[in-house]
């Protein structure tokens, strides 16, 4: 892997059975050249875990119906708390309007509803993901 | 084991034998030689219009969504050579339909999907339904409901990972006193009551039957359907049970209820489930045949004969977009499945029915423009009332929003019951058959379709070849999407016809007290429970869960109710099935 690939973790929760645009999502971020993590988790913490685990530039959490403002309440406040604030959160699926500005306040940075392309999404990753070429090894 | 009583098995002989060799193949030579000729004359026209177009009929292409190659038109002796499909409705290897009277005497049954909020909510969404005319078989209310998420996993509504989510995609029922929040005051022995659950099958019943126990009503007189989908883990994230273990938990199921509750529905072939996950209409025949007959073998393992439970399986298939290929699909289907129960030993027609609840595709649905949704519904239900299902629930057209507001759902029931009584297209079974497009559609679905079947059983059945199957759907999924990126594949609203006007319709808004009233409820019971009670009937059930996954079948299913009577929630129950047949034991 080249050191300046971006990592990216997408999870959807095990108890939800819309995962068909995420895993969609994770074959073509696969295809824009980025490493992809995807994870089925039960509780909120598992993606922090994961997310530091496997060092990951960007946590992407699909919700198709509801539950998805706990777990974003969870993700930053957890990645705050760790000081990793420049890891870029953001979520897709069936997020209702009225929960996208409480969200972005929160730190998720973009909310991809449903009709997003996933162009869109990869040229936002790019667009916004901490670099990692000037990393220190 | 079960006692195997044979005589209780009727047979119809003349219905459930194939093949019918006494049907001559269809057309005489010199009709086809004429029909091919005209066939040839017909090119020439064609090939004239083409011309016009700029197209070469050579090179020119058309297929079905699934892929299959279609020819502008069908002719007689596309469909010379088969005797199969002259056969009558009723009869092997009913392609034609179940039975001699389709819906002449009874139309399908309206099932939708009903269930959001606490017990109490989804009983007044059940009441409502009943009152606008949701009718089921012989007059009597089906009720089609579905638990949430939080039970799906087999947790209560006080696990960590539950907030947010309890109530929501369905009811947020937990125990026996939820099951008399939903049923008290209806009249057990007569309404069917599908219980939709994922890996809380068992938990699920178990509540049930100890309910009706308490209300002194027989479980040999209830009627409904649990849906052992434990083989979904193939093709979507969520899984509790590795393939084997949840192959384990539909047997015992079959078992019991074989003996105890010879009207309830015990496996559901969830093909909707697979085209929902990308699958295409081949792909959601062949892999639904494949997921019954491999547990199908496994209750023929355990000591029971074919035609003591075939009879009980049934399918809940997708209606989707390529109108004439989800037709053609559930008549494939049918014939699919009718030769492998026969090969398998089964011998009563009504043990190689693919009795079929139509589900219409949700996934075709979109939140752009949603009112559209509601014709796209109507041809998917039109379609699966063409094909001849048994049962059908239509999505609502808010279906890509939110769950179904009471005039969304109100919609839905209202696309059925014009098809029903308006159109008269229930007036004669089949009424599709004879076509030559359909009957070749059909004939190639059937055939593509069992080369994947054949696939997948020469790999060791369904359960061995999750990642296989799983691999294909995604595949399937992601084409379909390329496709509709690219504009290849039209999608009003979305991709063409798109218009930045909103549609304002009303976002169905879940009761917020209900995650904190389910909370209190469930702790509430842990508190007053008989807890000397409740650990011997849980102590019970633990060494049952061991027995079961020994081999032993038989014991799980009563010492689970006795654990649900002793008000053991689902997230208990749940979690004795886990230790024992979940993914960290030792199995």
């Amino acid at each position: 892997m080249a050191k300046d690939t971006i990592r990216v973790l997408l999870g959807k929760t095990t108890m939800e059975c819309h995962d068909r645009g995420v895993r969609y999502l994770a074959t073509k971020l696969r295809d824009a050249g980025m490493e992809v993590i995807f994870i089925n988790f039960l509780e909120a913490r598992e993606i922090v875990d994961t997310a530091i685990e496997e060092d990951v530039d960007v946590i992407g959490v699909s919700s198709s119906v509801e539950g998805h403002m706990p777990v974003a309440r969870e993700v930053t406040r957890r990645l705050a708390e760790l000081g990793k604030e420049d890891v870029l959160i953001i979520f897709g699926g069936v997020i209702p309007e009225r929960d996208i500005a409480p969200m972005k306040t929160m730190g998720v940075r973009e909310v991809f509803g449903p009709g997003s392309s996933a162009d869109s999404v990869i040229e936002f990753i790019r667009g916004n993901a901490r670099s990692r070429s000037f990393a220190l090894d | 084991m079960m006692g195997v009583d044979t005589t209780a098995v009727k047979s119809d002989a003349a219905a459930g034998e194939p093949p019918p060799e006494r049907i001559p193949r269809q057309f005489n030579p010199e009709f086809l030689e004429a029909t091919r000729e005209l066939e040839r004359q017909w090119q020439k026209s064609f090939a004239a219009i083409a011309a016009k177009f700029g197209v070469d009929p050579a090179n020119y292409r058309l297929a079905t969504d699934s892929g299959l190659p279609l020819k502008p038109t069908y002719f007689p002796h596309d469909v010379a050579g088969r005797s199969d499909d002259a056969a009558a409705p009723g009869t092997f290897p009913f392609t034609r339909g179940l039975y001699a009277a389709q819906y002449q005497f009874m139309p399908w049954a309206n099932q939708p999907v009903i269930g959001y909020g606490l017990p109490e909510d989804t009983r007044k969404r059940m009441d409502y339904l009943q009152s606008q005319g949701m009718t089921g078989y012989f007059g009597s209310t089906f009720y089609n409901l579905v638990y949430d998420l939080v039970s799906h996993e087999g947790l209560d509504p006080d696990h960590p990972a539950a907030e947010g989510r309890v109530g929501q995609c369905g009811m947020a029922v937990y125990s026996v006193q939820d099951q008399a929040r939903l049923f008290d005051g209806l009249p057990l022995d007569r309404i069917n009551v599908v219980h939709i659950s994922y890996y809380e099958v068992l938990p699920v019943l178990a509540h049930y039957l100890a309910y009706a126990r308490r209300r002194g009503v027989p479980w040999s007189r209830l009627g409904g359907n649990s849906m052992s989908w434990y083989y979904q883990s193939a093709y979507v994230g969520m899984t509790c049970f590795p393939p084997k273990s949840g192959m384990v938990l539909a047997v015992e199921l079959v078992n019991f209820c074989t003996s105890h509750m010879p009207r309830w529905n015990t496996v559901n072939i969830f093909g909707y489930g697979m085209e929902e996950a990308g699958a295409t209409a081949v792909q959601e025949a062949a892999y639904s045949v494949a997921a019954g007959i491999d547990y199908a073998r496994a209750c023929v393992v355990s000591g029971l004969h074919p035609d003591q439970f075939l009879s009980r399986f049934g399918f809940q298939i997708s209606q989707a977009n390529d109108f004439f290929e989800e037709i053609c699909k559930v008549r494939a289907l049918r014939r699919l499945w009718a030769r492998k129960c026969h090969e398998l030993g089964a011998r009563d027609p009504k043990s190689m029915h693919v009795r079929i609840h139509s589900h219409t595709s949700g996934a075709v649905l979109t939140a752009q423009q949603p009112l559209n949704n509601l014709i796209r519904t109507t041809l998917h239900t039109l379609g699966a009332a063409l094909s001849g299902v048994q049962a059908m629930e239509v999505s609502s057209f808010d279906e890509a929003l939110a769950i179904p507001t009471e005039h969304a759902h109100t919609m839905a029931l209202r696309v059925q019951q014009i098809i029903q009584d308006e159109s008269g297209i229930a007036r004669v079974a089949d009424p599709l058959g004879g076509s030559y497009y359909v009957e070749h559609l059909t004939s190639q679905i059937e055939q593509e379709a069992q080369k994947l079947l054949d696939e997948v059983e020469a790999r060791g059945g369904f359960h061995r070849c999750h990642d296989f199957i799983r691999a294909r759907i995604e595949e399937s999924a992601a084409r379909w999407r390329d496709e509709v990126d690219a504009g290849r594949r039209i999608v009003v609203g979305v991709n063409k016809h798109v218009s930045s006007e909103m549609q304002d319709i009303e976002i169905f808004k879940l009761n917020p007290e209900a995650e904190r009233v389910a909370v209190e409820r469930v702790r509430a019971l842990r508190a007053s429970r008989d807890k000397e009670r409740w650990g011997r009937a849980m102590a019970d059930l633990d060494r049952a869960a061991q027995r079961l996954r020994d081999g032993e079948y038989g014991v799980l299913m009563p010492a689970m109710v006795e654990a649900a009577d002793a008000d053991a929630t689902t997230g208990e129950l749940m979690g004795v099935l886990k230790k024992h047949l979940g993914w960290s034991s030792p199995y």
